[in-house]
């Protein structure tokens, strides 16, 4: 056989720069980033808990400071995205069956925001009773 | 007419030029004229040097793939009047390129052939009495499950779709793995436990991370990622299974 | 040219079984619960709160204290916490394989390990508080 002259390049380490799709992918990924930085704030607010009263109190102050305001309002935002993305993975991942059919994706993925209002009103009813 | 401008990614190693180049051609075109019959007007009137594959000319052979703009196409299935500008046509990402257009399609054929993609059933030969020519038997509910994972024609293009595979091409991939769901799903079938060995691999469905670009170019509609996440599915069972077996 | 060995249907070491079902499995508990509780738990803990458009008395020390330190509390520990923080560590592994970053193992020890000190660190600060 002859000698093979095949090119093949490497894939970069900027692949995902090269298509729209695949920045939406890296989005995606990216969304926990400030999910991390959220649950660190829980953590400390934990601590701070167990430290009394005067701590606690220094950790809502540090809460409510802009930057980390900003930062948690884009955690906000990157759950809401990654619930989108996940919920529309998931009747693909696990296709529910109910006599005999699959049962429509976008039945699955609307039931999947009915739970998410159902948490936020949960959420609301925990924390403002008695206010 | 109008003409639009092709940009094609030219690579011709017997001429010892070892860096593939751009060149570029105009190309009068209509409603009808697709990137393939593109690719013949270059080499017909144009550049006869000019390499890349075809036959069908209908989305049925699988053999036409090309990058256009970046992403995996079937030359004979893209029309020239959807791009706005120029069109770009480069191999298929992630295979070697052996000339012009023409990738080295090894890789993924070793893949196919690694999940054993055919129906395992022994039991038609323990007696070569007349069942042993009997066709098996299939209720319309029973080919519904895997049915939609059937229409693989092996055009290779959610390969190139794959980061994955283009990061690890080690990585079995969205169409081997997809046939492999789909024979475990195929009540005619009885290799799942030869195929599962493959799919439980680092390489087999645990190096995919569900970009899904794979479903988005399928031309077939075949939704692999699909497959290959359920895949993860049927691996984690048979991971479960095998703990409590000891 | 041909670098596919993955032919051989043999038990060599390239037909290991993955040990990722564990971690897939973490990962998708913990993005059903970034998706359907954390939401809820960033806008009120987060952002609501701190803003003050639900009362400062929410958050309150006594308030905080018993909610946290009780079975919802721990519920919500592991749910919003613990199980997020896999979830974060499998796609902050997954990404740096992306962009090609560090090495398999290494990424794998720093990542799930990372997340596995945050939830003993959460549920050592939640046994301390109810005792
Ligand atoms: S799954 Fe689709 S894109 Fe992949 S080889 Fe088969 S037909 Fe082509
Ligand atoms: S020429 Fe056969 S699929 Fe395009």
């Amino acid at each position: 056989m002859a000698k093979r002259t095949s090119y093949f390049p490497e894939l970069k380490r900027n692949w995902w720069l090269k298509h729209p799709y695949f920045k939406k992918y890296m989005a995606r990924e990216a969304t926990v980033l400030p999910l991390v930085f959220f649950l660190l704030c829980l953590l400390a607010g934990l601590y701070s808990l167990l430290q009394g009263a005067e701590s606690w109190q220094g950790w809502l102050t540090f809460m409510q400071s802009p930057l980390v305001i900003a930062v948690n309002a884009l955690a906000f935002i990157a759950s809401l995205f990654h619930a989108w993305t996940f919920f529309q993975l998931f009747p693909r991942v696990m296709p529910l069956r109910a006599g005999g059919r699959t049962l429509p994706p976008n039945l699955m993925v609307l039931g999947q925001w009915f739970g998410v209002v159902v948490v936020m009103v949960l959420a609301a009813w925990i924390f403002m009773r008695g206010l | 007419m109008t003409t639009k401008r092709l940009s094609i990614q030219r690579y011709l190693p017997e001429q010892g030029n070892n860096t593939p180049y751009w060149q570029d051609f105009d190309i009068p075109f209509d409603d009808s004229t697709s990137v393939l019959d593109a690719l013949n007007y270059v080499k017909e009137e144009l550049d006869g040097s000019l390499s890349y594959r075809w036959s069908c000319r209908m989305a049925i052979c699988g053999s036409c793939g090309v990058m256009v703009n970046n992403t995996p196409k079937l030359g004979c299935q893209s029309f020239l009047r959807d791009y706005e500008g120029p069109v770009k046509i480069a191999p298929l990402a992630h295979f070697p390129v052996e000339k012009d257009l023409i990738i080295d399609m090894g890789l993924f054929l070793d893949h196919l052939a690694a999940v054993q993609p055919y129906l395992i059933n022994d039991s038609r030969l323990i007696n070569d009495s007349e069942e042993g020519t009997e066709t098996f038997k299939q209720t319309p509910a029973q080919m519904e499950k895997y049915k939609q994972f059937a229409g693989c024609i092996n055009c290779g293009l959610c390969y190139s779709a794959c980061p994955q595979f283009g990061l690890n091409p080690e990585f079995l991939g969205p169409a081997a793995l997809t046939l492999a769901h789909r024979y475990n799903l195929d009540s005619r079938d009885q290799g799942k436990k030869q195929r599962m060995p493959q799919m439980n691999r680092e390489e087999g469905v645990w190096s995919c991370t569900f970009v899904g670009f794979c479903s988005e170019v399928c031309p077939k509609n075949v939704d692999p990622a699909a497959a290959v996440n359920q895949g993860k599915v049927e691996s984690a069972k048979d991971m479960l299974i095998g703990i409590f077996k000891g | 040219m041909n670098k596919g060995t993955s032919l051989n249907n043999d038990a060599s070491e390239n037909m290991r079984r993955s040990d990722e079902p564990i971690w897939w499995g973490l990962f998708s508990a913990g993005g059903v619960c970034f998706a359907v509780f954390v939401p809820a738990a960033i806008l009120f803990i987060a952002l609501l709160i701190p803003a003050g458009i639900v009362g400062p008395d929410a958050l309150r020390f006594e308030r905080a204290h018993s909610m946290v330190f009780s079975l919802p509390g721990l519920i919500f520990i592991g749910m919003v916490i613990c199980l997020p923080l896999f979830h974060a560590a499998h796609r902050i592994r997954h990404g740096l394989h992306d962009l090609k970053l560090g090495t398999e193992h290494l990424n794998k020890v720093a990542t799930y390990g990372g997340a596995a000190l945050l939830s003993v660190l959460a549920l050592v600060g939640f046994a301390i508080g109810i005792l």
